[in-house]
């Protein structure tokens, strides 16, 4: 198998984009192909999507997107695997140039949720759980957080102030990220001590908050492949995918043995480190899908950087924070930088590329890095790919 | 032949699944049997099929949230749900029909109305305290 490389990123913001779904998607490939320093010679075009024929009324989204930025006859296809399918559309740009299907491969994740109301774009995600036994109650993965929240609270003896402390976290390193869909500052302040809290911060799903949960946003995030042995002709210095690690685990969450459990991201995560050789002392930051602040917290648990349930100590003592010992969601997260569905896991990824470059602004750099870890979370944990990069 | 969603609504019920062959129970149905690999047949008109068991009784609340954004079909300005775990070790989702949810709280899980679609009833569990 040959080692495979990112020569290139790009992305838009996120937010509300008043562009069709096609255009986001292929403004973030320009980008991508710009820093790469290329214009063509591109072998494989993925996209990751979730919501186009739900949505947007359009399928065949990656035939859509090679067309509109002149890329025939390159092959191509989409990648649905839910709120996993950016992580998922990078795996199988992997694997086609790891086993010589391809040379050179574009990866884009792209969404527009914007375009209908709030409620339909939390229903079109929510289609993703059981049709019976969780649907056809109206049930919400916002819901599923909310219980999966009080659960870990209950246990483990989080607090709201805890997640209050991530959110701010959150915002800060987005306010630093031009991509970022919130621009806003957060503070403690404001969000949890003041005397509006229930009016600026109120409940959601108890006991989460608004400020707990990510917005609705668009956006798209592309990556450039390529095989390591030819990566010298491109323009920058590639970073290697040194592991990917993917699991499963069951449809409905209430099914788990411990409902804590989130064994996907475990099993992933020891994938990705197993494939990798290192450990997660090794990681110097992490992208963890934090679609709930919660996740964030279990996720650190899961992929060893903390026992489970003392995250919040190192929330405490700042250990998540840029000049901390992990930073984690140093590009605000999908709390605060925003979760174009399809577009997450290739964010993420963009993400972890731009620090190991040290291409990071100031004030959200980490201080030279060496293996970043992105973990995208589908489903309520149900498919989890986890991929490592590292700076060679 | 009828969904497993129809299939509530036509009965108004909710049914976990016995496996015919080994005896094994599920919610919802899998296609076949963890235990003994036997096949369910998906049109429920061949013998032998696994037998519908109507859920519901005695329960213990696991986790619960309560929603204030909700879903479409549905008539009230929030929504609670929980996860229920009954006596035989089955677990399922319902909707909280109690002012004052506490994990670790016996229920009552009857089967009833859980939301109105276009055209399509959908039936669930209900929790309710249980009756003195
Ligand atoms: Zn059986």
């Amino acid at each position: 198998m040959r080692e495979v490389g990112i020569v290139g990123i790009g992305h838009t913001k996120f937010g509300r984009l008043d562009y069709d779904l096609v255009d986001i998607m292929a403004w973030s490939s320009l980008e991508a192909l710009k820093d790469a320093g290329i214009e063509g010679g591109i072998d494989q075009v993925f996209v990751a999507n979730m919501g186009a024929g739900a949505v947007n009324n359009q399928t065949g989204i990656a035939s859509a997107l090679v067309s509109r930025i002149f890329l025939e006859p390159a092959m191509a296809e989409t990648v649905e695997n839910g709120p996993a399918s950016g992580a998922s559309a990078v795996k199988c740009g992997y694997l086609a140039i790891a086993a010589g299907m391809a040379d050179t491969v574009l990866v884009t994740g792209g969404e527009r949720m914007r375009e209908t109301t709030g409620w339909k774009a939390t229903d079109f995600v929510a289609t993703l759980t059981h049709p019976d036994a969780e649907y056809a109650y109206g049930l919400t993965l916002p819901a599923y957080g909310g219980m999966f929240t009080r659960a870990y609270m209950e246990r483990h003896g989080l607090t709201e102030k805890h997640l209050a402390m991530i959110a701010v976290k959150a915002h800060r390193n987005a306010e630093k990220n031009p991509f970022a869909h919130i621009e806003e500052t957060a503070s403690i302040d404001g969000i949890w001590d003041g005397p509006h809290r229930e009016v600026v911060n109120p409940v959601m799903a108890d006991p989460l908050r608004l400020y707990d949960l990510c917005p609705v946003s668009d956006g798209a995030a592309s990556v450039v492949l390529t095989a390591m042995e030819t990566a010298g002709r491109f323009k920058k210095k590639p970073i290697r995918i040194a592991g990917i690690g993917q699991a499963t685990d069951t449809h409905c969450v209430f099914n788990r043995e411990d409902l804590l459990d989130l064994k996907a991201v475990r099993l992933a995560a020891e994938r990705a480190y197993a494939m990798a050789g290192i450990g997660p002392k090794e990681i110097s930051l992490a992208e963890l899908h934090d679609a709930f602040l919660i996740l964030e917290v279990a996720e650190s648990e899961e992929v060893g950087f903390f026992p489970k349930g003392e995250a919040k100590k190192a929330i405490e003592r700042g250990e998540t924070e840029i000049a901390g010992r992990i930073p984690i969601n140093t590009s605000g997260g999908l709390k605060a930088k925003g979760h174009p569905v399809g577009a997450t896991g290739v964010s993420q990824i963009h993400e972890i590329v731009k620090q190991l470059r040290g291409e990071a602004e100031e004030g959200r750099r980490v201080k030279n890095p060496r293996y970043g870890l992105a973990v995208n979370f589908g489903g309520f944990g149900n498919n989890v790919v986890a991929t490592i990069l590292a700076k060679e | 032949m009828p969904t497993t969603t129809e299939l509530y609504a036509v009965d108004r019920n909710v049914y976990a699944f016995r496996c015919p062959e080994c005896g094994a129970l599920y919610y919802p149905a899998p296609m076949v049997c963890r235990k003994c690999r036997n096949r369910r047949d998906p049109s429920v008109t061949v013998y032998p099929d696994f037998e519908k068991v109507p859920l519901g009784g005695p329960c213990r609340l696991l986790t619960w949230t309560r929603i204030y954004a909700l879903p479409e079909g549905i008539d009230r300005p929030s929504l609670a749900f929980g996860v229920v775990e009954f006596t035989n070790g089955i677990r399922a989702v319902g909707v909280l029909m109690t002012e004052k949810p506490k994990t670790g709280a016996l229920l009552d899980a009857r089967a009833g109305l859980v939301r109105e679609l276009v055209g399509r009833d959908c039936y669930g569990l209900q929790l309710f305290d249980p009756s003195p």
